[in-house]
């Protein structure tokens, strides 16, 4: 098996350039998603992270919108791929051809469209298991493997999908194995009514909003760098581990939804998520430091989609929202009086 | 080692704040520690009066010191490190663990609490370990520097000492408890200040005791049963120490004891010391001719029978026949002093009758030993009925000790019931004399807040004492009951028909009781509130059958000629209402 691969040169940045790249690129993307403030900067967390995200909101509500507006302001090669009950691996991760070439008939290797920096997977709960599977090693490898031929994908690489929760008839939901590889499940929200004023200015009229480059994907790759670098005490890292383990029914901590309705708490990468999403929220903000809000405010996307509800849970439509919340209450900041 | 600047700047600066920390947990503490200390002294208070707690008084000053030794140790533990400061100040004032950061990492990283090398912020080759370690170390000195720059921007007034409202507030409400509980009146102080005059009566009468037991030990040898008697006393003295709550057992035993004596003590032996002591002056005058004995001392007695039977050699027989005569004039007296001296007595007349003079000197030495002995036996019984007597009256006064004390009451002028308390407690002494006209007095002093006085009348000289006490604004009293009577008592005009006046009174005379003084005893009660005049004095329609009482069991408990008894029966009766 051999290996083909591109490193991309990566730049030295200080901490006041990556908040200030970070801002603008939030500026520049807010220029044509409408409000969903906390959505754009979730979304750049998990792309500053080396993560990935899934999106689940209704339709019409902006995903698609927001992917391929990052991908603009990142400079980044962008592709969509939509799933469909028939797609199949080999139409993600690309194929062998045969080609006359030189006199010759060989197998080349033809790229899918995964060979991007930023993937958008729409509604991918409707692509069968098989497919969804093919999705697995690029997402956690960032490499593909083909006729026992290993392709690197060049960095950065980010897949982010969209599902939506309504239109279930069909479907295949995510086995927990591949939730657990997405950083953040993000909630799309309903835009508030000032907002949806604003997008009706700006959809239905006869400008249409532009966007600059603000960065490249070498800048992403030397931000994402950066952040790892970002010291953390160890009682932000302890808080960040008792808020995952409060997600076990069986855990001391664990509050009373949890005990009654969960039936898996989250996994490591749980933890790591907070950790590594609390030091980028900290530098986005301008500090050099990981505090405790930073990582409670990344609670939600980031364990939402690794609880996993018992059946009475499910049937009692206990949100794991409800469930990350509860657990919140139940694991304070510490405090010294 | 050269500590970095900046982190030393951070914990300088991080010290005031520990101090007002330190300030805020002890405020903090002292407020459960004085809310504690009020709930026990409230529990206590409150315990106080259902039972009666000795140690109460105590334990109310050692649990304020209690809770301040609590504070102060609790003040040492919870001075706060450096680092709870550092976090506590993040929580406070909102500084995002900026300066706890700071800290733990310094902690974490020792190899960058050191100055930082001017190499650090050198360029190096990027994408290698060594640019990430170097991008890891600038971090570590900006976070400092934010740190540093954060506390020196925060609010000097942080960790201001606050009172928790919680245990605030329920020292308050135990202190208004508190209050009430204190100041009513608890019923228990008089069953605790009974079992203060119970010990102190026990103290009393163990010393009273062993005064006895040596009083009856000194000059004793074995086997001579006061000795036995000092001993047991003592023993007895020694448990009243020990055990003095215990006081239905301890009167037992006094009982015990006294019953035993006196079924040891000769109902008759002051009749017989009489005799004996009239044979001893009677035949000390058949010896010397004249009056040389007129205490009846038998020792002297029976020199002078020594010298008698020597002196018979040379008597005619007219004078032995009147001595024979003279000693016969003496036999019923010799019969009221005992077999071995009419024996003895009645052996030398005879002889003397006969004319042998071998077995009068005989009998006179018999005669002679047999007053001495009749007067040890003597001795012995009035030792006897002396402690007998004793045993009576420590009973008594154990007794009168456990009793509930009285109780001055008071009644409210239109506003309710006065409360008060009384304790009885005094002392009094009865002294008697007896006189011609037959007439003994006796005296009791009571002492303390009350006084008291009694006077008794009569042949028995049965005295008494009648406490009063008015209170400032109240009055309240107890009547002091019968106190130990007078002992020491005359016959009266009786005696005029059974001795001559010169002897009554005295040793000797077959009239003479002898008799102690018994302490009187005054109950006094003191109280508080209005009140109007109760009935502190008590007509003796109200205490005639005590007197009464007292009076007929003193009379079947001690030696009285017949006579006597019914004397004071009459008198009595005389006064029966």
């Amino acid at each position: 098996m051999t290996e083909q691969a591109i490193e991309p040169a990566a730049t030295r940045l200080s901490p006041e350039e990556f908040a200030d790249r970070a801002r603008a690129i939030e500026r520049e993307v807010g220029r044509v998603i409408v409000g969903q403030h906390a959505l754009v900067r979730q979304t750049l967390i998990v792309m500053l992270a080396n993560g990935h995200a899934l999106l689940e909101g209704v339709p019409g509500l902006g995903k698609t919108l927001l992917v391929r507006t990052m991908a603009e302001v990142l400079d980044c090669a962008f592709n969509r791929i939509q799933f469909t009950p028939d797609l199949m691996p080999a139409d993600i991760v690309g194929t062998n051809i045969l080609i006359e070439e030189e006199g010759g008939r060989q197998f080349r290797f033809q790229p899918g469209p995964i060979f991007a920096n930023l993937v958008l997977a729409d509604e991918i709960n409707r692509a069968t298991p098989k497919t969804q599977s093919a999705l697995l090693e690029a997402m956690q490898e960032q490499q593909v493997s083909v006729a026992r031929q290993r392709y690197k994908l060049d960095p950065p690489f980010f897949v982010l999908a969209t599902q939506n929760p309504l239109e279930m008839e069909g479907t295949y939901p995510l086995p927990e194995a591949q939730l657990d590889r997405f950083l953040f499940k993000l909630w799309v929200p309903f835009p508030a009514e000032e907002d949806l004023i604003a997008i009706m200015d700006r959809t239905t009229g006869a400008e249409t909003a532009t966007v600059e480059h603000v960065a490249s994907g070498a800048d992403l790759v030397a931000m994402q760098r950066l952040a790892r670098s970002v010291p953390i005490a160890p009682h932000v890292t302890a808080y960040a581990v008792s808020l995952l383990s409060a997600t076990h029914p069986d855990n001391e901590r664990a509050p009373g939804l949890v005990r009654e309705y969960v039936r898996y708490g989250g996994s490591p990468r749980g933890a790591q998520a907070l950790v590594l999403a609390g030091k980028i929220g900290a530098l986005m903000d301008g500090r050099y430091n990981v505090a405790i809000d930073d990582v409670r405010e990344v609670a939600l996307p980031a364990l939402r989609h690794r609880v996993i509800r018992n059946f009475e849970g499910e049937a009692e439509g206990i949100t794991p929202d409800a469930i990350i919340r509860s657990v919140l209450d139940a694991v304070p900041p510490p405090r010294v009086d | 080692m050269t500590l970095d600047p900046t982190l030393s700047q951070i914990r300088d600066g991080l010290r005031p704040f520990r101090r007002r920390l330190w300030l805020r947990r002890v405020v903090r503490d002292g407020t459960f520690s004085l809310a504690a200390v009020m709930g026990l002294e409230l529990a206590l208070a409150l315990a106080a009066r259902i039972v009666p707690l000795e140690w109460g008084r105590v334990a109310a000053a050692a649990i304020p010191l209690l809770g301040a030794l609590a504070l102060l140790v609790d003040a040492v533990r919870v001075r706060p490190t450096l680092g709870e400061t550092a976090l506590a100040l993040d929580g406070e004032q909102g500084l995002r663990d900026r300066v706890s950061s700071a800290l733990e990492i310094a902690l974490r990283s020792p190899d960058l609490v050191e100055a930082p090398l001017a190499a650090e912020d050198a360029p190096t080759a990027e994408g290698t370990a060594t640019e990430d370690a170097a991008t890891y170390a600038r971090f570590v000195r900006l976070q400092r520097r934010d740190a540093l720059s954060t506390l020196r921007a925060a609010d000097r007034r942080a960790f201001r000492p606050r009172l928790q409202r919680r245990p605030a507030a329920v020292t308050v409400v135990l202190a208004l408890l508190l209050v009430p509980a204190l100041l009513l009146p608890n019923p228990q102080s008089d069953v605790l200040a009974r079992r203060e005059n119970q010990r102190a009566a026990a103290e009393r009468q163990a010393e009273k005791l062993e005064k006895a037991a040596e009083r009856l030990a000194e000059g004793r040898t074995a086997p001579d049963p006061r000795l036995d008697l000092s001993a047991e006393l003592k023993k007895l003295a020694r448990e009243l120490r020990e055990r003095p709550e215990d006081l239905d057992a301890q009167l037992a035993r006094l009982g015990s004891l006294e019953d035993a004596l006196r079924a040891r003590i000769d109902p008759a032996n002051e009749q017989r010391a009489a005799a004996l002591s009239s044979l001893a002056r009677s035949v000390s005058r058949l010896s010397s001719g004249q009056d040389s004995n007129p205490g009846g001392d038998p020792k002297k007695a029976n020199e002078d029978l020594a010298r008698l039977g020597e002196k018979i050699d040379g008597m005619t027989k007219a004078e032995r026949e009147a001595l024979a005569a003279d000693l016969a004039g003496l036999e019923s007296t010799a019969r009221q002093a005992g077999a071995d001296a009419q024996a003895a007595l009645r052996d030398a007349a005879q002889a003397l009758g006969r004319g042998d003079a071998t077995g009068a000197k005989d009998a006179l030495g018999r005669l002679g030993d047999a007053l001495e002995r009749g007067a040890r036996n003597a001795e012995l019984n009035r030792d006897l009925a002396r402690t007998a007597n004793d045993l009576q009256d420590a009973r008594r006064q154990l007794a009168d000790a456990g009793k509930p004390g009285n109780q001055g009451q008071g009644q409210g002028q239109g506003q309710g019931q006065g409360q008060g308390q009384g304790q009885g407690q005094g002392q009094g002494q009865g002294q008697g004399q007896g006189q011609g006209q037959g007439q003994g007095q006796g005296q009791g002093q009571g002492q303390g807040q009350g006084q008291g006085q009694g006077q008794g009348q009569g042949s028995l000289g049965g005295g008494g004492s009648n406490a009063r006490f008015l209170g400032s604004g109240s009055s309240s009293g107890g009547f002091g009951g019968p106190t130990a009577g007078n002992k020491q008592f005359s016959t009266g005009d009786i005696d005029k028909v059974l001795a001559d006046f010169g002897r009554l009174g005295k040793p000797g005379d077959p009239s003479y009781v002898a008799g102690t003084g018994g302490d009187g005893q005054t109950q006094q009660g003191s109280g508080t509130g209005q009140g109007t005049p109760s009935d502190a004095f008590v007509p003796y329609t109200g205490v005639f059958q005590d007197f009464y009482d007292f009076a007929i069991t003193s009379l079947e408990r001690s030696t009285v000629p017949l006579g006597v008894k019914d004397y004071v029966r009459d008198y009595f009766s005389s006064l029966n209402p």
